[in-house]
């Protein structure tokens, strides 16, 4: 048994950018081999062939959390992917890499987090464990599945890619954006935090702005699976004490689901519309549905699945 | 240049240094962290396996601290303090007790307690984990827990450059945002140097990239000693080319070793414990089957798991099948993981006391692995490196409160000093031609792993050294492309080389020196350990280009020295 391995000539273009010059593309020529992984191509580049290109790498272990860029258009982990595995899934050795969306950039690759940073200070990024613990009077004990359900969550590296390829971030300012989220809920849902009900004001408004697009669940290195925390987060609304109005609209949606589904096997958009945002707002946007023509979509009536009582069994959790 | 006042400034923002912050600013004193790189992103977060600690009540019941105390000092090889390693075994329950207070998420046993685990050279198992990101999870939590402080300021992407002195006393350091290249003189009344190790050094280590050895360079430009600075722990089996780690576990599950013929190499050097052999007796052996042409091109060999079956290698070694496939393209059911030794951890650092201060300057204090509190000896023990940088962060912070409690300031003005140190940088750069930090540190990366490396021998010693002079000379052309003040990694990583020349040189010198093999430290032509005339530790200064070296007794309170064997 042998280990085969071949040295390939890739072309990688880099994106390069500074507030002096703008943004332009610049082509790097070099041989690397089947193991070799961006943050490695990258070292190579600045030492042997180009020191002023500027990029943020550390671990290369995908424990740190700097190396956050787009490559191929996609936004990954520089050391978490193989040059030669781009060659494969894209058919060509020429490979682009830019940095992150949504960010200001900086200089070439490095841009600027803190809005990144920003986000996760918001949801009080920290335990707040009980006075009689903190002195040592009291001991946590932690059932060993509580603790695997939120390492899950907890193993987020603030890298900042789900926050760059996340929609709802970019169209509303209120949405703490999805890496935010994780953070929040792993302490939200952790048993030894004592300010629960401070974490449902601060998380769950935010929680129902989430569109579930599932790109953070996609892009995310650690699978931290943002977009699961931010479900989890959203079944706390049935305890919360105050509710926003988003809050207010996103649980009679969630509500007109169930009961059109519940009623018909269906989706039923009209109905769902209806209790969702209650008939004077669904006029409002009943006349922008007649004018572009698209009102007979709204209102086509649904007839009930046949098994609708097995439906209705499921639903009721039997 | 601009200027800003601390009580404290701590340079790192790694598990030691915020460890430190934490304990002087719940005191009441403001405390600046300067930190190359966003707190979470420290090599810190890079420690795998676990936090070793005895912990009362939670250990097994033949256990005590006195063993894991011992441990630790056979583990070094005598080199220990044993002081050090009797505070470090006391205090490690508290610590683990505190993380887990502060919301560290370690494994669980089914009745809610911390989970423990065995590691290589504990008599009985001790170590604590979170999955296999024990390092990364209890940095979240420090960061977490310190970041709420009133009084810490984080100062992250900031290049701490240089120590400013008077005659007795640490002043403060000159700084630069690295996003705009304005220095900054922060002025304290006492320094804590938490800024890591210095893999960076070697051309294969499984150090992050920022492990420049910084801080002990700025100390030895400061006057200040290094204290065994020969002692750099390799591990044999790093992921070519990546050069993360591969658990020792993956040969402890049956792993063999195998040259490009396919054979079990191991048998040549270590008849009987084969693949099992100690991390020096492996990395040596992997680099001599390299050398004499029976490795793979690009120079490592295979770690064959394939024989154990998909089941057991994807249920026992689920980690070193991951790294294998994530980071190499490698499936290990199927094909051997090239592996080659790298640089792991670095034993040496800036000489401090158990309180974490130094003798040579007033005010000047240094924890973790910028510093050698000595508890690790000659070779650290697995788990030993997280727990040291918790308690000994912890310790140096409060003897940071202690020494400004009876602070007195001095009269002197030393802003004069922060010019000159501000002007060192720009000296290190300032030429319109001539050599590139990239080929200098890819120079100097080489030669300290040929000949500073694994095997050293008096030969190799001497030439590296001559090499590092040439190189220090090649240095003082160094020329830097970017003109641009935005974010120029150019000029920071030619202070780095900078940085790496001095240190490298303390390392040549200091290991050409002890003429025994002691741990780490391994020396064809001097291959027994010698207590007779080495068990002591080296003290070194560096004076332009000369290395001074000095010897001072280590401390040993219950353990008499004997033979190490496993």
């Amino acid at each position: 048994m042998s280990l085969q391995n071949e040295e390939v000539e890739v072309i990688i273009k880099v994106k390069r950018f500074s507030p002096e010059k703008g943004n332009w593309w610049q082509e790097y020529k070099l041989r690397v081999d089947r193991f070799t992984q961006f943050t490695e191509a990258l070292r190579r580049i600045k030492t042997e062939q180009d020191p002023t290109l500027a990029y943020r790498a550390s671990c290369h272990m995908t424990v740190c959390g700097s190396c956050g860029m787009k490559i191929n258009g996609e936004p990954r982990l520089a050391c978490k992917t193989l040059v030669l595995d781009m060659v494969k899934k894209y058919e060509s050795n020429v490979i682009t890499i830019e940095p992150m969306d949504y960010f200001k950039p900086i200089k070439d690759l490095i841009v600027d987090l803190d809005d990144f940073y920003q986000r996760m200070y918001k949801v009080k990024p920290r335990l707040y464990p009980s006075e009689q613990v903190l002195k040592g009077e009291a001991e946590h004990r932690l059932k060993p599945e509580d603790q695997r359900m939120l390492w899950k969550f907890a193993q987020c590296i603030w890298c900042g890619l789900c926050v760059s390829s996340c929609p709802s971030v970019r169209n509303d300012p209120e949405f703490l954006g999805p890496a935010a989220h994780a953070k929040g809920f792993r302490f939200l849902a952790d048993p030894r935090d004592t300010i629960t009900e401070e974490r449902e004001k601060i998380l769950l408004d935010s929680a129902w702005r989430c569109t579930y697009c599932y790109m953070c669940y996609n892009v995310c290195p650690r699978d931290v699976e943002p977009v699961t925390a931010i479900k989890k987060t959203r079944a706390y609304t049935k305890i919360a004490k105050v509710k926003t109005p988003v809050i207010e609209t996103g649980e009679k949606h969630t509500e007109a689901v169930f009961n059109s589904i519940f009623e018909s096997g269906k989706i039923e958009e009209a109905k769902v519309y209806l209790s969702t945002y209650g008939l004077i707002g669904s006029l409002r946007d009943m006349i922008f549905l007649l004018k572009s023509g698209k009102l007979n979509y709204a209102l086509i009536k649904e007839k009930p699945v046949e098994n609708i009582t097995e439906v209705r069994k499921i639903l009721r959790g039997e | 240049m601009e200027k800003v006042n601390y009580d404290v400034v701590v340079i790192g923002a790694g598990l030691a240094g915020l460890m430190a912050s934490h304990e002087i600013a719940s005191a009441g004193y403001s405390v600046a962290v300067i930190s190359k790189v966003f707190p979470t992103r420290s090599h810190s977060s890079a420690a795998e396996g676990g936090i070793a600690a005895y912990i009362d009540g939670n250990s097994d019941p033949n256990d005590n601290p006195d063993y894991m105390a011992y441990d630790t000092i056979k583990g070094g090889d005598y080199l220990v303090d044993q002081d050090a390693a009797e505070l470090l075994a006391y205090k490690s329950g508290e610590i683990v007790r505190i993380l887990e207070s502060w919301g560290t998420l370690f494994n669980r046993q089914p009745d809610g307690r911390i989970a423990v685990r065995y590691f290589g050279g504990q008599t009985y198992p001790r170590t604590r984990f979170v999955g296999d990101k024990t390092g990364m999870a209890l940095l979240h939590t420090v960061y977490e827990r310190t970041s709420g402080l009133e009084k810490v300021d984080f100062y992250f992407e900031w290049f701490a450059w240089e120590l400013v002195r008077d005659e007795s006393r640490v002043r403060g350091v000159v700084a630069f945002d690295m996003r705009n290249m304005i220095p900054v003189f922060f002025k304290a009344k006492a320094i804590v140097i938490a800024s890591g190790g210095m893999g960076m050094l070697y051309k294969h280590t499984t150090n992050s990239y920022i492990n420049t050895g910084d801080g002990y360079a700025m100390a030895l430009r400061a006057g200040v000693a290094l204290k065994d600075p020969e002692f750099v722990q390799f591990h044999p089996t790093a992921l070519y080319p990546s050069d993360i780690l591969i658990s020792e576990a993956a040969r402890g599950e049956g792993g063999i070793l195998r040259n490009n013929k396919g054979e079990r190499f191991m048998a040549r050097y270590a008849p009987k414990k084969l693949d099992l052999a100690p991390r020096d007796i492996a990395s040596r052996a992997i680099l001599t089957e390299v050398k004499e042409g029976r490795g793979f091109p690009g120079g490592y060999v295979g770690l064959d798991l394939t024989h154990l079956g998909e089941e057991y290698i994807k249920e026992r070694l689920a980690l070193a099948y991951e790294a294998a496939k994530a980071f190499a393209g490698i499936d290990a059911t199927k094909e051997m993981i090239p592996v080659r030794p790298a640089q792991h951890y670095y034993m040496g650092g800036i000489d401090v006391n158990i309180e974490g201060r130094n003798p040579d300057i007033i005010g000047l204090f240094a924890a973790g692995e910028a510093a050698c509190v000595s508890v690790h000896g000659a070779n650290r023990l697995g788990s030993n490196s997280l727990l040291e940088t918790l308690v000994f962060g912890r310790e140096t912070g409060r003897a940071v409160v202690e020494f400004l409690k009876s602070y007195t300031e001095p009269s002197s003005d030393i802003d004069k000093e922060s010019e000159k140190a501000e002007q060192l940088a720009y000296d290190v750069v300032k030429r319109e031609s001539g050599v590139h930090f990239g080929e200098v540190v890819n120079k100097l990366r080489e030669v300290m792993w040929e000949d500073v490396g694994v095997f050293r021998n008096e030969d190799g010693m001497k030439n590296a050294i001559s090499e590092i002079l040439k190189l220090r000379e090649m240095a003082k052309d160094t020329y830097v492309l970017d003109k641009s003040k935005v974010y120029n990694t150019e000029f920071y990583n030619a202070l780095e080389m900078k940085n790496m020349l001095d240190l490298a040189l303390v390392i040549a010198s200091t290991a050409l020196n002890r003429k025994e093999s002691r741990g780490a430290h391994y020396r064809l032509d001097y291959p027994k350990r010698d207590d007779e005339n080495w068990l002591k530790h080296t003290i070194a200064y560096l004076r332009g280009n000369t290395v001074e070296i000095t010897y001072k007794p280590v401390k040993i309170t219950k353990w008499k020295p004997e033979e190490r064997v496993y």
